[in-house]
């Protein structure tokens, strides 16, 4: 059991990398959406960063129709069809349905979802986020496209050992908002724990593969492609924190990938900044901001 | 125009043309050390970011005059339109001194020339928005300008741990 938690912990952090989907967006940078479902679900949708992980963008895969393969120590992952195809996407899926796979990693079947779906964060999304996202998905077009077999070997092959880590790290739910703090701030913590969750890559795991929440966001040193991932906290120290960025560096960093020394992200924050950040707008860059700010430096 | 003064010209230009073609293959041809390549590279990219940063700097309010600014971009501009084989000659991928150059770079070229040649239209777009010292103007075009840097460093740059 130690060995497949640990290989959980291995595992999910690698659901990141690899290369990147280029699809166009639905939305021009930065713009706010119009009130309905499926406008919000479009930006929901940029802001926790579905795309680039079920789009198989090197394969020339159609977007969201799955099989980008997500190699790990344990086998290979492919993610899966979330079009509305009904036969190999999501398009029978009932709303409830969708929830308990998204909140709660249990697909309409039964069976467990592995966390390198990062339903751990996702589970604190709103029932609307969630009911515009599942709008906004079905709202595109189906593709066909199977879904292709995980390439796992036992026992990380074993989905019935799945529950066991949800029990240990699935706290299922949103979060209530912290009424001593100002909008902006609770704007952000949804942005950076539910939608966007930062802390997959950016807070190290524990020996059984949950987020070590003692060291939330101080950098992990195996992150994806082994890539050592640099703390966010309020730490001033190079690579533990964000403690001397200005509110412009960081402001500027989410929105063009541009450091405070005139270098330009890449790899998997390449990714998130062309995918999720600049695709943000402004008031919720800010937000980020905002609540990163009072983050525990930790160095 | 005299004959004579068009005919000095037309040498000089032959001997140019002819020194440039010199210097060329002499380039090409040299057994050039790959570390001090992967080391000039990190140079040009160091003056590629020192003139991005002057200009976030000016952005952002933050100490940077319009002319710090104006300088950055010249920088940034002058670098783009350098020539991405003499910045990534073959044979200096990751391994080689501290490259952060991935093979595939290489692997992937008529990629890397798409990448590449991206950057200097939007440098000349940075360029022409700082003379127009339009903050706003400038902020959008210096987004444009990193996200073509973005674009090669999330393909072919390996992370330094």
């Amino acid at each position: 059991m130690r060995r497949v938690l640990t290989a959980a912990a291995l595992l999910l952090p690698l659901a990141f990398a690899g290369g990147s989907a280029r699809a166009a967006g639905p939305l021009q940078t930065g713009e706010a959406p119009a009130n309905d479902s499926v406008s919000r679900g479009a930006y929901i949708f940029n802001a926790a960063g579905c795309l680039g992980c079920h789009t198989d963008e090197k394969g020339g895969g159609q977007p969201l129709a799955g099989g980008r393969a997500l190699a790990t120590p344990f086998g290979t992952f492919y993610t899966p069809n979330i079009t509305a195809d009904p036969v190999n996407g999501i398009g029978r899926w009932s709303d409830a349905d969708f929830i308990r796979a998204v909140r709660e990693g249990v697909r309409p079947d039964g069976a467990a979802l592995f966390p390198a779906f990062p339903y751990a964060s996702y589970t604190r999304m709103t029932d609307r986020d969630l009911l515009d996202l599942k709008a906004y998905l079905l709202s595109l077009p189906a593709a066909s496209t199977a879904n292709k077999p995980h390439d796992l070997s036992p026992p990380f092959s074993w989905r019935f050992l799945v529950p066991v880590w949800q029990w240990m790290y699935l706290t299922p739910g949103p979060v209530a908002d912290d009424p001593s703090r100002p909008p902006a701030w609770n704007r952000g913590r949804y942005l950076v724990d539910a939608l966007g969750h930062c802390a997959e890559c950016h807070s190290p795991r524990t020996q059984f593969g949950g987020l070590d929440s003692d060291r939330y966001l101080a950098g992990n040193p195996q992150g994806p492609d082994n890539d050592k991932v640099p703390g966010i906290t309020g730490s001033k120290a190079k690579g533990k924190g964000i403690g001397d960025w200005s509110d412009g560096d960081l402001a500027l960093f989410l929105e063009a990938g541009l450091t405070p020394d005139g270098d330009v992200a890449g790899g998997a924050m390449g990714e998130v900044v062309r995918n999720t950040t600049s695709k943000l707008t402004a008031e919720d860059r800010a937000a980020i901001v905002a609540y990163l700010r009072t983050v525990p430096a930790k160095e | 125009m005299s004959n004579r003064v068009v005919n000095v010209l037309a040498a000089a230009s032959v001997a140019g043309l002819m020194f440039t073609l010199f210097g060329m293959s002499a380039g090409a041809a040299g057994a050039a050390d790959p570390a001090e390549q992967v080391k000039d590279r990190q140079q040009t990219m160091k003056k590629l970011g020192g003139g991005m940063g002057a200009v976030a700097k000016f952005v952002k309010n933050e100490g940077a005059t319009a002319e710090d600014a104006a300088k950055g971009a010249e920088a940034v501009l002058a670098v783009s339109k350098m020539d991405v084989k003499k910045i990534f000659p073959e044979g200096t991928a990751v391994g080689v001194a501290d490259s952060a150059a991935k093979p595939e770079l290489w692997k992937n070229w008529a990629e890397t020339q798409k990448y590449w040649s991206a950057v200097q239209p939007a440098a000349e777009k940075l360029d022409a928005a700082i003379k127009t010292g339009d903050r706003a103007q400038i902020a959008q075009a210096l987004g444009a300008t990193s996200k073509t840097c973005g674009s090669c460093h999330e393909d072919f740059r390996v992370k330094k741990n």
